[in-house]
């Protein structure tokens, strides 16, 4: 009796208290951070909403946020389009190869996200092999490529592209095509099978492959610090930078909690706004 | 049956799978208001058939008529027809309302007509009641009548069924098999039900093809086929029965079991030589039992057990050779006791005899 009791205090406490330490307590302090002020490297235990004014007010801060979510969007909704055929067909077609496929996939992340990154500032750069190639031809290189919105737009992509086909893939592996057929034999052509059973039926794994692409791409840093160039800024870059170069920790706090907000908020608009029963949505059991 | 007078006509469809030969030449006529069962055993191609005829495959060679046009290379939906899966297959995603009337939404139905249709295929269902819960929240036998509501609602040219009572209990897939046989004669359209249950062939179709290893192998009315099986496969698969082998005798009139010491008169109607090996066939409810003091003649056996099957008995017996035979007789109030010694035999008429391996020699 002790024993089990001992046992379940164990299961429970060990990561209810991992979680509020770990978890909990560094969101509270960034919350209460963003409502003090930060003067030559100190921080001012005032409280104000000063940084919060600032970013709805100053011209860059909101022109950061508003590339970041634009982004953001474009990203996820590319990378959903792109990664439902990819899925689609390993799933349909992969035969006994689609273990292999999907694990595939999965290699780009054997390696860190810099060195990605750097690999491709190497593909995508002035000298690199795109734009190498074009010059070697006689061409002029694509200066769209080049330190630019456009090569973040693409790394994006392809740092997040084997989560999204793998989100998806788990979605449709799940799913049972035999009523793909059921729908066939009800008179349902292609394209309505697909609008009208396939589709809903994987919804909830799609939008869970588009926030694990949104969320990290509104709050990137690396990307538009490495591929962005002079007008790629985006809102986690700037966000990075007043906790470093420009030691401003509670403006950078206040960013923080916005992208929080934001990213809650497309979760609950998504997750909300669709009925689970209607998804194919299994996470709450039988009901 | 004519060419014109059938409804569907499957003209020597053939189905290939690399090698395999999962349908071998197959050619059926189904009339309008027939109710025809395709019985198998698993793997015997009969699925394959079902599939053909839905337009989700296609076949090898052959053709497929529907009311007189060629829909062989037809896509399912533009075939008319209405489908009940084993599975049932409903979409988890939509109410009850919402799969009945996905059919004529399909067809892009007004929303009157299919309000109207969800109405009627509801009420003669029992539906009504249920119709914005969702799939999950129904038993078996209610998705059982979504899935053939769901099959139904659109006025099908006709209605496949693909084992569609092989996921309920007992009970309920006995009140189902008259339901369904009652709906096919109130609608007046071909149903086409796929088993491997011969009691469910036997019980609600008009006629039976059986299908064995790719291939038509009998086909005719219902009692035709239990009654007057033309193959060994027949024979066996069809109705529960002992088989037995036996030699024809040199006078080519009586054979004579192999392992048993029992003879009897071949009827007159079969015709094999002195010599012959054959197999004999006789259905469990066509033994004859006698008790050993009356001096008859069969094969001496012992009653192991006696099961109760409501109107009737089962004598499980074991011969004298140590092999196992069940003899179903009518309910008696005074069943023979356990231990006792009894005689085995049939009438000679009752039983079905085959040229041993000619099952063999027929592929």
């Amino acid at each position: 009796m002790q024993d089990a009791n001992l046992q379940r205090r164990l299961i429970l406490d060990i990561p209810t208290g991992f979680l509020l330490l770990f978890f909990v307590m560094p969101l509270a302090a960034l919350v209460t951070l963003s409502f003090w002020q930060t003067e030559n490297y100190k921080i001012v235990h005032e409280w104000t909403l000063m940084n919060y004014g600032t970013l709805a007010t100053e011209r860059a801060y909101i022109t950061f946020f508003l590339r970041s979510l634009v982004m953001a969007i474009g990203v996820s909704v590319t990378l959903v389009a792109l990664s439902w055929p990819i899925a689609y067909f390993i799933v349909r077609y992969g035969g006994r190869y689609r273990i292999i496929f999907s694990l595939l996939l999965v290699i780009p992340f054997l390696s860190g996200e810099v060195l990605r990154l750097i690999a491709l500032q190497g593909m995508l750069g002035p000298a690199g092999l795109v734009n190498g190639a074009l010059i070697r031809m006689g061409a002029a290189p694509l200066r769209m490529i080049m330190y630019s919105n456009a090569a973040s737009f693409i790394a994006f992509i392809y740092l997040y592209l084997p989560l999204v086909v793998t989100t998806i893939y788990l979605s449709l592996i799940n799913f049972d095509f035999r009523l793909a057929h059921a729908a066939s034999a009800c008179g349902a052509n292609r394209f309505r099978i697909f609008t009208e059973v396939v589709w809903p039926l994987n919804l909830s794994g799609t939008i869970v492959g588009f926030m694990l692409a949104f969320i990290p791409t509104l709050s990137a840093s690396l990307v538009p610090r490495f591929l962005g160039g002079p007008n790629g800024t985006l809102y986690g870059m700037s966000m990075a930078q007043q906790f470093g170069e420009s030691g401003t920790w509670a403006l950078g706090a206040a960013m923080g909690v916005v992208l929080f907000l934001f990213s809650a908020i497309a979760l609950a608009i998504l997750s909300y706004g669709v009925d689970l029963r209607r998804t194919g949505f299994t996470g709450l059991g039988r009901q | 049956m004519s060419n014109t007078s059938s409804y569907i006509r499957i003209d020597k469809v053939s189905r290939r799978y690399g090698a395999f030969k999962a349908l071998d030449d197959v050619s059926l006529d189904i009339s309008k208001e027939e109710f025809i069962a395709i019985l198998g055993p698993s793997g015997s191609g009969k699925s394959t058939l079902l599939r053909l005829i839905a337009g989700l495959d296609r076949p090898t060679e052959g053709r497929i008529h529907f009311e007189g046009k060629d829909v062989t290379e037809l896509a399912p939906h533009k075939r008319g027809i209405g489908m009940v899966f084993q599975e049932f297959l409903l979409f988890p995603h939509r109410t009850v309302r919402e799969n009945l009337a996905f059919p004529l939404r399909m067809r892009n139905e007004a929303k009157a007509e299919i309000e109207e249709r969800v109405e009627w295929v509801a009420g003669i269902l029992s539906l009504s009641t249920m119709l914005d819960r969702y799939p999950s929240q129904l038993s078996g036998g209610q998705q059982q009548r979504v899935a053939l509501g769901r099959g139904l609602v659109a006025r099908p040219t006709l209605l496949l069924l693909d084992e569609p009572l092989a996921n309920l209990d007992r009970e309920l897939r006995q009140e189902m098999e008259i339901e369904i046989r009652r709906y096919q004669k109130q609608l007046g359209i071909p149903f086409i039900y796929v088993t491997h249950n011969q009691e469910e062939a036997l019980s609600m179709s008009d006629r039976i093809a059986v299908i064995n290893n790719g291939r038509l192998e009998a086909l005719g009315e219902r009692q035709a086929i239990y009654d007057h099986p033309q193959t060994p496969f027949v024979a066996r698969f069809v109705g529960k029965s002992s088989k037995f082998q036996g030699v024809v005798q040199p006078d080519g009139a009586t054979v004579r079991l192999a392992r048993h010491d029992y003879e009897f008169a071949l009827p007159p109607d079969k015709k094999f030589n002195p010599g012959d090996a054959v197999e004999i066939f006789v259905k469990n409810e066509r033994f004859d039992i006698s008790s050993k003091q009356d001096g008859g003649v069969g094969i001496p056996s012992t009653v192991v057990d006696v099961v109760l099957r409501g109107p009737f008995l089962e004598y499980v017996l074991e011969t004298d050779r140590g092999d196992t035979v069940i003899a179903v007789k009518p309910k008696r109030n005074d069943p023979i006791p356990i231990r006792e010694r009894v005689l085995l035999s049939w009438n000679p008429a009752d039983c079905h005899i085959f040229k041993d391996g000619a099952d063999d020699a027929r592929r």
